[in-house]
């Protein structure tokens, strides 16, 4: 368990933060830039040292301003993959991962040891190459794999994707969740994005102006946001499932758990679809039980009940529970008109374009 | 267009020109004698004993400014502290200072009538009129030649590499060695050149402060201007061994600096 | 179509403004402009003052260039033509003029040779405290007048006192300007240099004088460059140097002048 707090003014910017990450976990911290994420990171890797703050890891105390602990950076065992990633652009690949290895032992030993790091990851071939010579994803990889070649206690990410072209990003994502859940350490995970946090996260935090707003599973975030804030960031719902094509040249996305939806956006195999609580309408049985409606366009049609009602200023934010969580966002005025009660059955209807497909 | 290829014009006769200027002077040492004759001019042994001088001075003058001042560009360019900008200045200051008025401050602070003079001598030491003399006017002048560039060089250093290597488990100094310096290497070594050629071309502040004795104190330029006068085909031969050496330190640095990063990452895209 | 009229007329005037200008003052043609003259390092003190008296009387002080004469001496056999040459020796006008480079020259001053030492040195009185183990000399390197006069005093000592001498022997300074320098810098304990420059050191010097029959015969000669843009006034410095404001700011100074 990472646990940790810290108050500090950088500029314009006063951080004033506790949180935990258990093992095995991952934390994602969403917010917009100069929220103080980033800051976040850098004072659990013993790179920045708060104003006020205490850091330990399990037993162990690396930061207590209050009595004067601050072990160094380079004793903290935190696993860093950094925005840009950071890879060292004079080494080679496996240079850049044996970095990482302790200085023990022969040389030949610990770059057969990094090599066998990138392999895992599928770039082994490129162990000679230089980082500039290398793709983004491939750079991706290499910077993994060198956080991990520390065997890290913690792992800290920053904006791990956003490096990232919209294409490879949806692989990466998927193998960076893999990665997650075998190392079995306590992760932070760093994003501005927030469809990325719901994908990668077990919970999620929501940091404006150096203070977390709210933290929560990603679907309870959406259903529940805490403000107009939250529910304005967290907007997308994510949707898994399995992609094929369908009929006039859709994309049909079977959802795990039942039911389907489908997006003009084009993909196949495992895939998550988005969609943004305000482009979701809904209907209630009622309405729906007399057939199609005849001139309606929209092409997503999911049986939901209602979870909880979280009103946002003007806006009613719908918690919804299909055959995954889901959440609509309407006016106050309409759940008014429509009686919508926790517990009633509705139709959750939204359009095929304006669902986003990403491979995942 | 018209104004386009006019203007194109005007910037390859700007660099025509540029390359003649600073060429035929060189080119006019090695073409005004033969060969033969500026070979035997270095037979002469006092020319021998200014050479191997220049080179042994030149070669400890910037043993020291790379020993002393690496360690002190890199905590220039990545620390903050109040007065850092001032004293980057203050480091500058010998490039503007008149070799004479270098050699005249030498002496003001080092000479016997100095104001250090007395721990100097205290300690042993002959400054002036001494091989240790020159070394020390070589590195005051040269100095901040190398340390303009050794900062530039650790500025350019993206400081994410520099906390990737502790989070990677290296303390400062390890992070100093092992990624700081080799990152920067390019504007090390090409402060490096700069120095090298300041340092083997000084005349003045060497004159001043160290005097001019054949085998203790009288460096190449200083024997090409004791030469000039009665033996000038010696002075061009010496003058003519000087361009060739320089020219090949030149060469060596731009080998050993690499291929320029930015060329790197377009060959990658 | 007005405004670059406008634009034309006012780069038209600023050209003729600038053209103008260029011609008043000191002018590139030949013959107006102030005299220069190439000297020896040792007449530094009794040359600028003739030029300050030249000036003084409603002449233009003439532009100086001083340096080791030997070193004069090559920039004209490499083509430099300034209009007058003053040298330590009779010696390199001598070779200038039979090389064609320069008017038959004049000898102009006479100088003495000295051992000098910083005042305060009461150890150093005489010739043989200057050959004492660890006593640091200075000497004009061998091809400038200074240098050339004190092989010429070295050469005329017994061996035992010219080899103490040479091995003292640390700096060989490219003109005599250097020497003083060190000495008063307290860089060497003595230098061969003119009774000139002890004279202009104001005390900070003390000369040691020289064995009568080591002295060398120290002659100062000066001409015209031939090829020179400003003859006339050339001549008319040169006349002024023999004559009586020269004789006086060259006594001043310490040098001797030939009889009239």
């Amino acid at each position: 368990m990472l646990r940790l707090e810290a108050a500090t003014t950088l500029g314009a910017l006063t951080l004033d933060v506790a949180l935990e990450a258990p093992a095995g976990r991952c934390l994602a911290l969403a917010g917009p830039s100069g929220a103080g994420k980033s800051t976040i990171l850098r004072v659990a890797a013993g790179l920045l040292r708060p104003q006020r703050g205490h850091v330990a890891l399990a037993g162990t105390v690396w930061l207590d301003t209050a009595r004067g602990v601050d072990v160094p950076a380079e004793q903290r065992r935190c696993g860093f993959v950094f925005q840009d990633y950071a890879l060292f652009g004079h080494l080679t690949a496996a240079d850049n991962v044996a970095y990482a290895l302790p200085r023990r032992g022969r040389r030949r030993d610990r770059r057969a040891r990094a090599v066998a790091l990138l392999d895992r990851f599928g770039v082994g071939g490129l162990a000679d190459a230089r980082p500039a010579t290398l793709s983004g994803g491939e750079r991706q990889r290499v910077a993994i794999a060198r956080a991990l070649a520390l065997d890290p206690a913690v792992l800290l990410l920053d904006e791990p994707l956003s490096a990232l072209d919209a294409t490879t990003r949806g692989a990466a994502a998927r193998e960076l969740a893999a990665v997650l859940r075998d190392a079995g350490v306590p992760t932070l995970l760093v994003t501005h994005d927030f469809a990325e946090a719901a994908l990668l996260g077990d919970e999620v935090a929501i940091v404006d102006r150096g203070a977390i707003v709210q933290r929560d599973t990603a679907a309870a975030l959406a259903a529940r946001p805490a403000s107009a804030f939250v529910a304005d960031f967290s907007g997308a719902v994510v949707l898994t499932g399995v992609a094929a094509p369908a009929a006039d040249g859709l994309t049909r996305l079977a959802l795990d758990g039942g039911g389907s939806v489908v997006s003009t956006d084009a993909a196949t195999g495992p895939a998550a679809a988005s969609v943004f609580p305000w482009e979701i309408t809904l209907e209630t049985a009622r309405a729906a039980s007399t057939g199609p409606p005849g001139g309606a366009s929209a092409r997503n049609h999911l049986d939901a009940e209602i979870v909880s009602l979280t009103e946002v200023g003007n806006r009613v934010r719908v918690g919804l529970l299909a055959s995954q969580p889901l959440a609509a966002e309407i006016t106050a005025g309409a759940r008014r008109a429509l009686d919508l009660r926790p517990g009633q059955r509705v139709v959750a209807t939204w359009k095929a374009a304006a669902t986003r497909l990403s491979a995942r | 267009m018209r104004s386009g290829r006019a203007f194109r014009a005007a910037l390859a006769l700007a660099l025509a020109l540029a390359l003649g200027f600073l060429l035929l002077p060189v080119v006019a040492i090695f073409v005004d004698t033969d060969p033969g004759t500026l070979l035997s001019a270095l037979d002469d042994p006092s020319a021998r004993d200014a050479l191997r001088l220049s080179l042994e001075c030149t070669l400890a003058a910037l043993a020291i400014v790379v020993v002393v001042g690496t360690p002190a560009a890199y905590l220039l360019a990545t620390r903050r502290f109040r007065g850092r900008a001032t004293i980057a200045t203050l480091l500058e200051l010998p490039l503007v200072l008149p070799p004479a008025v270098a050699g005249i401050a030498l002496l003001a602070a080092l000479g016997p009538e100095g104001l250090l003079g007395g721990a100097v001598a205290g300690a042993g030491l002959r400054l002036v009129l001494s091989t240790a003399g020159v070394i020390v006017a070589l590195t005051f002048v040269s100095a901040p030649f190398y340390l303009r560039q050794a900062q530039a060089a650790f500025a350019a250093v993206d400081p994410r590499w520099l906390d990737a290597s502790r989070t990677l488990g290296a303390g400062e100094l390890r992070t100093w060695l092992r990624v700081a310096v080799p990152a920067a290497r390019p504007g090390l070594v090409t402060g490096l050149a700069l120095a090298w050629g300041r340092a083997v071309g000084e005349f003045g502040a060497t004159l001043m402060f160290a005097g001019s004795f054949r085998g203790v104190t009288q460096t190449v330029p200083l024997a090409i201007y004791e030469r000039f006068s009665t033996d000038f085909t010696g002075a061009l031969a010496l003058s003519a061994v000087l361009v060739v050496v320089s020219a090949a330190v030149l060469l060596t640095a731009k080998l050993l600096a690499g291929p320029e990063p930015a060329a790197a990452s377009r060959a990658a895209a | 179509m007005r405004r670059r009229l406008r634009a034309g007329a006012v780069i038209a005037a600023a050209a003729a403004a600038t053209a103008l200008a260029g011609c008043g003052g000191d002018g590139a043609s030949a013959g107006d402009g102030a005299v220069r003259v190439s000297a020896a390092a040792s007449l530094r003190t009794a040359f600028t003052e003739l030029g300050a008296a030249l000036a003084r009387d409603g002449g233009a002080a003439p532009a100086f260039s001083f340096a080791g004469s030997d070193v004069l001496a090559a920039q004209i056999r490499q083509g430099a033509r300034p209009d007058v040459y003053a040298a330590a020796d009779e010696a390199l006008p001598s070779d200038l003029h039979r090389r064609g480079l320069l008017d038959p020259p004049r000898v102009f001053a006479t100088n003495e040779l000295v051992a000098a030492v910083p005042a305060e040195r009461r150890d150093l009185r005489s010739l043989a405290d200057l050959g004492r183990a660890g006593v640091t000399i200075a000497v004009g390197a061998p091809a400038v007048p200074v240098g050339a006069y004190t092989h010429t005093v070295l050469a005329h000592l017994p061996a035992a006192e010219r080899s103490a001498l040479q091995r003292n022997v640390r700096s060989t300074e490219p003109d005599v300007g250097g020497i003083v320098g060190k000495l008063t810098e307290g860089a060497v304990d003595a230098g061969f240099v003119y009774r000139s420059d002890v004279r202009a050191s104001a005390g900070t010097l003390r000369a040691i004088p020289l064995p009568r029959a080591a002295r060398p015969v120290i002659r100062y000669a000066a001409g015209v460059v031939r090829g020179a843009p400003r003859r006339a006034a050339a001549q008319r410095f040169l006349d002024a140097l023999t004559g009586p404001a020269g004789r006086r700011a060259l006594r001043a100074a310490g040098f001797g002048v030939p009889a009239r």
